[in-house]
C-alpha cells in the first residue's frame, strides 16, 4: 500500500516505547509481588489509578499556590503519588493479604479483586464519575524528517517517560541487587519459611514488596497523567490488565521480565495499529502472549518454577 | 379436595390483595422510572436526561397532575451497562412500574426494551439512536430522537458538500452507537465520491491514540470522522494538536458534551458536532428554559428537551384516554400527535419520530456551540 517510510517507522517505534516503559513501571508491581509471595495483586491497577489521581490533585495543588516552574511541579506531584499510593499499597497488603496468608491461596485472590472494586468506587465516589483533566505542563518537541514528508515528533513528554523510566528501573535494580533490604528481598522470593527461619522479617519485607511496586505505579500515574492529562476511576482496570500482560510476556517474577514485556507489548500494539488495524492491536498483542507461552510457560526471562512445599 | 379448595382461596385472596396494593398505588401517584447512566463514564448525558424528565414532572404536577394523579419520578441507574441495564429492567418489572423514560445508550436500551414489550411497559427513549432498537416490530418502544441512520447521512452530507475534504478518516469505538454511525458516513460519504481512505476501531477506554494519529498524519488524511463518545475523541483532539496533526474533525452528538472541551481544552476548538435541534433556542421554550436555569441547571444539553419530551407524550396520552393501561396507550400514542418542547411530534408505526433532523453546529473550545448553515 505505502513504501516503507523510515520517519514513519521511527514514530511508531517512539509511540510503542513509551507506552511500553509504562506498562513496564506498572508490571514491576506485579512481577515483583508475586516473585515474593506468588500471589496476583489484583488492585495493582487500581494504585497506578490513585496515583494518577494523587498526581492531579497535587499539580492543581501547586498550580493554585502560583508554582509555575516545571521541575519542582513534577517532583511534587511524583513524591505526593508516591507517598499516597505506597499508603494504598501497604493497605492493601495489611487489609486484603496479611490476614489470609497461610491459607488457600485463592482466598487472598479474591479479597484482592474486592479490594480493587472498593477502591475504584471509593474514587469514584469522591472525585466523581466523569474525566477530570489538567493542562498540558509540558509541550513542544524535537521534529526529524523532511519538511515535505513524515515528520517524526519526539516530545519532550516522551523523552521525560523514557528517561523517569530509565532512571526509576535503573534505581530498583541496583537497589535489589545492592541493599541490605534487597538482599532479604532475594532471599525471601527464594524460599520465604527458610528466610523466615535465618531471622528475617518476612512480613516487613512483603510489605516493603507492595510500597515499591506502588510507587512505580505512581511514577507510571504521574508521567501518564501529565501525558495524557486525563483521567477517570475506571483507567486502572485495562492499564493493570496490560500491565500483568506485560509482567506474564517477560516471565512473571523476573524484573528485567518485566521491563522486556513492557516494551514488547507496547511496540507490538504500536505497529499493529501502524500497519494492519487498530482493532486488531489487542488481538494481535494477546495472540502473542499466547504464542510465547505455549513456547516458553514460564515467559520470556521467566525461570522454570520449582515447586514450593 | 380441600386442599385444593385452600389453595384456591388462598390464590384468590393474594390475587385481590396485590391487586389491592397496585390499585392504591396507582391512585394518587403514577411512577415513571429514568433509566439512564447516573455513575459511569457518560453520566453527563445521564444527567441531561434526569434534568429534563424531572422539570416535566414537577411542571406536569405544578399543572395539576395528569387527571388528578400526580407523577413520580424513579430514577434508575443502568451505568450504560447492557447487563446492569437488564437488571434496571427486571427492578421496573418488579416494582409494578409501567412507564419507563430511558434508556440512554444504545446498547443498554437494546437488550432492556426486549423486557419492556414482554413485561407491556411503555418505553420512550429520549437519547438512543442506534436503529436496531425500532427494527424489530416492537409496540410499546418510542423515541424522541432521530436515528445515526439519519445523522451519519447528514452529517456525510454536509462534508461532501461543505468541506470537500481529499482524503477522509471514519474512526469508531466498535459499540454499537458508534461503529452504526461511523458505518453510515463511511456509506454515504463514499456514495458522493469521497475518499475514505481508513475506517478503524479504538477500543473504548483507551488513552494512547498516538499510533493511530501517526497513521492518518502519514495517509495525509485531512478529515476525521468519529463515531463514539467524547472521552476517546476529547484525547485524540488533544494528542492530534500535540502530534501536529491537524485535520478537520467531526463527530456525533454523543461527542458534543462540555466535558470534551475539558478533556482537549483549545483542540476542541472549530470541531463539527451533529446534534438535535437546539431546542432550548425556540421562542416557545423562553419560558420553560428560564425555569430550568431558576434550578441552575442546563437547558442547552442534547437530550434535555427530548427527555421532557418524554415525559409530556406520556402524560399527555393517560390525560387523553384516562387509563394507565399501556396497551391502549401504545395505540394512542401511535396515531396521534403531541405538542412538546420539541414542536408537534408524532410518531411512525415502528416507534420512531416522523420528519426528526439533526442540526450541524461548531463546537467551541469553551464548551459551547453555533450552528452551521446546512
Amino acid at each position: 500500500m505505502l513504501a516503507f517510510d523510515p520517519f514513519y517507522f521511527a514514530q511508531q517505534l517512539l509511540n510503542g516505547l513509551t507506552i511500553g516503559s509504562t506498562y513496564a513501571l506498572i508490571a514491576i508491581g506485579y512481577t515483583m509481588v508475586y516473585g515474593i509471595i506468588g500471589m496476583i495483586n489484583f488492585a495493582h491497577g487500581e494504585i497506578y489509578m490513585i496515583g494518577m489521581y494523587s498526581a492531579f490533585v497535587a499539580i492543581t495543588g501547586m498550580a493554585a499556590f502560583g508554582i509555575e516552574f516545571l521541575p519542582v511541579i513534577f517532583v511534587g506531584a511524583l513524591l505526593f503519588a508516591m507517598l499516597i499510593s505506597s499508603t494504598v499499597g501497604w493497605a492493601v497488603e495489611r487489609v486484603a493479604y496479611r490476614p489470609l496468608r497461610g491459607g488457600n491461596r485463592l482466598i487472598p485472590l479474591i479479597s484482592a479483586i474486592g479490594m480493587s472494586i472498593f477502591l475504584q468506587n471509593y474514587v469514584r465516589l469522591f472525585q466523581g464519575s466523569s474525566d477530570v483533566a489538567i493542562p498540558h505542563l509540558l509541550s513542544g518537541g524535537y521534529t526529524f524528517g523532511a519538511a515535505d514528508g513524515f515528520q517524526t515528533t519526539l516530545s519532550y513528554m516522551q523523552i521525560l517517560i523514557f528517561v523517569t523510566t530509565i532512571v526509576s528501573m535503573g534505581a530498583l535494580t541496583l537497589f535489589i541487587a545492592k541493599s541490605r533490604m534487597g538482599r532479604a528481598c532475594r532471599a525471601v522470593a527464594e524460599d520465604l519459611k527458610m528466610a523466615n527461619l535465618l531471622g528475617i522479617d518476612t512480613n516487613r519485607v512483603i510489605s516493603f514488596t507492595f510500597v515499591i511496586g506502588a510507587a512505580l505505579a505512581a511514577v507510571a500515574g504521574v508521567l501518564l497523567g501529565m501525558y495524557y492529562g486525563v483521567t477517570n476511576p475506571y483507567i486502572g482496570f485495562i492499564a493493570g490488565l496490560k500491565a500483568f500482560t506485560a509482567a506474564v510476556l517477560g516471565g512473571i517474577g523476573s524484573l528485567p521480565g518485566a521491563m522486556l514485556g513492557g516494551i514488547i507489548l507496547g511496540i507490538t500494539e504500536a505497529m499493529t495499529s501502524a500497519y494492519f488495524a487498530t482493532e486488531y492491536k489487542d488481538v494481535v498483542a494477546f495472540g502473542l502472549l499466547v504464542l510465547i507461552l505455549l513456547f516458553r510457560p514460564t515467559g520470556i526471562l521467566g525461570k522454570p518454577e520449582v515447586e514450593k512445599i | 379436595m380441600k386442599k385444593t379448595f385452600a389453595r384456591t382461596l388462598l390464590s384468590v385472596s393474594t390475587s385481590v390483595m396485590l391487586m389491592g396494593a397496585t390499585a392504591i398505588t396507582h391512585a394518587d401517584t403514577i411512577q415513571i422510572a429514568i433509566a439512564g447512566p447516573v455513575t459511569g463514564p457518560v453520566a453527563q448525558y445521564g444527567d441531561m436526561q434526569v434534568i429534563g424528565a424531572k422539570m416535566a414532572v414537577e411542571q406536569i404536577n405544578k399543572a395539576g397532575g395528569v387527571n388528578g394523579d400526580t407523577l413520580e419520578a424513579v430514577i434508575m441507574d443502568d451505568a450504560c451497562d447492557p447487563k446492569q441495564a437488564v437488571a434496571v429492567a427486571n427492578k421496573v418489572v418488579n416494582e409494578g412500574i409501567s412507564f419507563v423514560v430511558g434508556h440512554l445508550c444504545s446498547s443498554s436500551t437494546q437488550p432492556a426494551s426486549d423486557v419492556y414489550e414482554d413485561e407491556g411497559i411503555l418505553m420512550i427513549t429520549p437519547a438512543s439512536t442506534s436503529p436496531a432498537i425500532t427494527e424489530r416490530g416492537y409496540k410499546m418502544i418510542f423515541r424522541t430522537i432521530g436515528l445515526d441512520s439519519d445523522q451519519g447521512p447528514t452529517a456525510a452530507k454536509y462534508i461532501a458538500s461543505k468541506v470537500k475534504p481529499k482524503k477522509v478518516a471514519v474512526l469508531h469505538d466498535k459499540q454499537q452507537y458508534g461503529e452504526g454511525i461511523a458505518s453510515s458516513v463511511k456509506k454515504t460519504l463514499e456514495e458522493n465520491g469521497i475518499n475514505v481512505v481508513m475506517f478503524e476501531g479504538i477500543t473504548a477506554g483507551d488513552k494512547d491514540f498516538s499510533a493511530i494519529i501517526a497513521k492518518m498524519k502519514q495517509a495525509g488524511v485531512d478529515f476525521v470522522y468519529y463515531g463514539g463518545y467524547h472521552p476517546e475523541l476529547g484525547l485524540i483532539l488533544r494528542q492530534s494538536r500535540q502530534k501536529g496533526f491537524n485535520a478537520q474533525f467531526m463527530g456525533p452528538e454523543g461527542v458534543g458534551n462540555k466535558d470534551l472541551s475539558a478533556i482537549a481544552g483549545e483542540a476542541s476548538e472549530g470541531l463539527l458536532v451533529t446534534l438535535p435541534p437546539a431546542f432550548d433556542l425556540r421562542p416557545e421554550n423562553k419560558s420553560l428554559v428560564e425555569a430550568f436555569k431558576a434550578k441552575g441547571e442546563d437547558p442547552s444539553g442534547a437530550f434535555v428537551m427530548t427527555s421532557y419530551a418524554a415525559v409530556k407524550v406520556m402524560a399527555d396520552a393517560i390525560k387523553a384516554t384516562g387509563t394507565t393501561d399501556t396497551e391502549k396507550l401504545q395505540q394512542y400514542i401511535h396515531t396521534h400527535s403531541f405538542n412538546t418542547p420539541m414542536g408537534d411530534i408524532s410518531f411512525k408505526e415502528n416507534g420512531d419520530l416522523k420528519g426528526f433532523e439533526f442540526d450541524i453546529y461548531t463546537w467551541h473550545a469553551d464548551g459551547s456551540k453555533t450552528p452551521v448553515q446546512k
